[in-house]
């Protein structure tokens, strides 16, 4: 028998690597676990999607504000796949069973979403690259830090040119994968955007918003049915999700696509220097 | 070496799933479809009024004005009442007395229970109607009796009062469905029509090809020519595809107005409509068209009561 037990740190660029003792694996699998029943039980009712909903805002609230070091784990990567994948299979297969959803629709939903694979998936492969053979790793035990290096607390190693890491994809961004992590962004953010309106729109009362777009207005009945309230939760999720995305754009635009393009800038004023 | 291989084969597994999913035919809904083009409605119309209806008036009615109306009716029209003087007459009747209508129909609402959406629905249709210049009645079909909702065979009972009273075409209506645009005639065209081909609350998508429920215009003779509709069907659900199973059979097929003009309102309520959105596989015996319907059709009448806006039938079954 060949073996085909494959767990996801294999399947990506970065995990295998990783040496795989039984904590890890339980942090790798637990958000898979966790997050589809908390989505289950937040089907039950109204109060009960809003408690859900802050219990895992807070949570993550939690996460963001402990030092850093101490979230070098898989779980958080594992989380986002993990949600990534739950809406997906909501999407695809609850939404779009009540017929509400046109071929076109769909078509422009899983290309975003494709869009938004790659590039993440583009932005991983290039940050185990650069670490692992490129120009951007520094030395492992330097004594002394040079001005350009940084030690990543979390990769637990020097590279150069980092601008952050990200525990929720387990990456470091680096200056050659952070058009990566950007365009990501943005994508998931439109296949967010569009997902959670086609779900809304499905499952609550639409109205017209402008031309064909259309936008909730009553969710009033979502919840006597199971396959309604799943949607209408996941979609809930979906919009926590954007919120967080859209927060992190505007940290990038204002703390990181100045720092990005400041090189740029100053071979500019060089050229004009000389 | 072995890695690579692994990733290969979950892409290629990911990318036929992806597909599967993607080309699944019966799970996308459609916001366009064949329909009569609006130059072709007026030809496509079957033009009889009920059999006993004389109308005074000497000029015929003109139906264009009404087929181009770019308007769309306001909802808050239902929370109104209607204007003095509507000339409505008892049991919900109303023909235009300034010119002589081509079109007679009657509307049949199976109803149970929802009286505030009934006024609603009743105020709301007689301004929508009485725009259209048709001669009219509103039959209401209340189901008294506490066994589960059987939608189809109310239908039935209101269709057999409407023969009665000689109309030339049925418009079996649900109670929560409100047209949005004048142009969408409540008229019978030759082919069995489904009206409701664009509700709101389906974001305007038509479900499936086969739907043919929510609101539909078909002729008496028709109508008696499939034999009605099931009278098995209790709870939600269902009797609309077994409907068009009939039509299938008698090899009938079905027709729409284009999608713009069959907008139509659904009026949100608490009661869950659970199953009615699902394209549901039945077996839908074929067979049986002339063993269940309207020739096996058995009722007690309640009462028939007219009232100002409607012709009220209570029925236990």
């Amino acid at each position: 028998m060949v073996n085909t037990a494959l767990t996801i740190q294999e399947l990506l660029p970065y995990g295998a690597n990783k040496s795989s003792n039984k904590k890890l694996d339980l942090d790798t699998v637990l958000p898979f676990i966790i997050l589809p029943i908390l989505l289950l039980i937040a089907t039950l009712s109204r109060i009960i999607t809003i408690i859900v909903m802050v219990i895992i805002g807070m949570g993550t609230l939690y996460v963001v504000s402990r030092p850093r070091q101490k979230n070098r784990s898989p779980f958080f990567f594992s989380w986002t796949l993990s949600s990534g994948i739950c809406m997906f299979l909501v999407f695809e297969l609850g939404v779009l069973r009540l017929l509400e959803i046109t071929q076109l629709e769909n078509f422009i939903f899983l290309l975003l979403l494709a869009c938004t694979c790659y590039f993440f998936y583009k932005m991983k492969a290039i940050a185990d690259f650069e670490l692992a053979t490129g120009s951007s790793k520094g030395k492992v035990y330097s004594p002394v830090l040079t001005s350009d290096s940084h030690f990543c607390q979390i990769c637990q190693i020097e590279v150069n040119e980092k601008f952050f890491h990200s525990i929720w994809w387990d990456c470091c961004v680096l200056r050659p994968n952070y058009m990566h992590f950007l365009a990501g962004q943005v994508f998931a953010f439109g296949t967010l955007l569009h997902g959670v309106n086609l779900g809304l729109t499905t499952v609550c009362q639409p109205f017209i918003f402008y031309g064909t777009i259309l936008m909730p207005e009553d969710c009033e009945d979502v919840y006597y049915d199971f396959e309604l309230a799943i949607c209408f939760v996941a979609c809930m999720y979906g919009v926590g999700y954007l919120f967080v995305i859209s927060i992190v754009l505007i940290h990038q635009l204002l703390v990181y696509i100045p720092k990005y393009s400041e090189p740029q800038w100053r071979k500019l004023v060089n050229v004009l220097n000389v | 070496m072995r890695h690579a291989f692994k990733k290969k084969i979950i892409y290629c597994g990911l990318i036929v799933i992806a597909l599967i999913i993607f080309l699944h035919p019966n799970m996308n809904g459609r916001r366009t479809y064949d329909y009569i083009e609006k130059n072709n409605i007026m030809v496509n119309l079957h033009d009889r009024i009920a059999q006993n209806f004389t109308s005074t008036a000497i000029m015929d009615c003109d139906y264009r004005d009404i087929l181009f109306d770019v308007t769309t009716m306001s909802v808050s029209l239902m929370d109104g009442d209607l204007i003095e003087g509507h000339k409505i007459k008892d049991g919900g009747e109303f023909y235009p007395s300034e010119c002589k209508p081509k079109f007679s129909t009657a509307i049949i609402v199976p109803y149970r229970d929802r009286a505030e959406q009934l006024r609603g629905f009743l105020v709301y249709m007689h301004v929508f109607l009485r725009r259209q210049n048709i001669h009219y009645r509103i039959y209401v079909i209340e189901q008294v009796d506490t066994k589960p909702f059987n939608r189809a065979k109310l239908l039935n009972i209101g269709a057999a009062a409407a023969f009665k009273a000689g109309y030339p075409c049925l418009v079996l209506h649900d109670v929560d469905l409100l047209p949005l645009r004048p142009a969408n005639l409540y008229a019978c065209t030759k082919c069995p029509r489904h009206m409701s081909s664009s509700i709101n609350k389906f974001r305007f998508v038509l479900p499936y090809l086969n739907l043919f429920g929510g609101a539909i215009a078909i002729t008496s003779q028709q109508y008696k020519l499939i034999n009605g509709m099931s009278n098995e069907y209790y709870g939600w659900g269902g009797e609309d595809d077994d409907l068009y199973a009939r039509l299938e059979v008698e090899e009938l097929k079905l027709c729409r107005f284009e999608p713009e003009v069959s907008r139509y309102h659904m009026v949100a309520h608490q009661t869950q409509r659970k199953g009615e959105r699902k394209h549901k596989v039945f077996n839908y015996a074929k067979n049986k068209v002339n063993e269940d319907g309207l020739n096996t059709l058995k009722y007690t009448e309640v009462a028939t009561v007219l009232h100002p806006l409607f012709t009220h039938i209570m029925v236990d079954l």
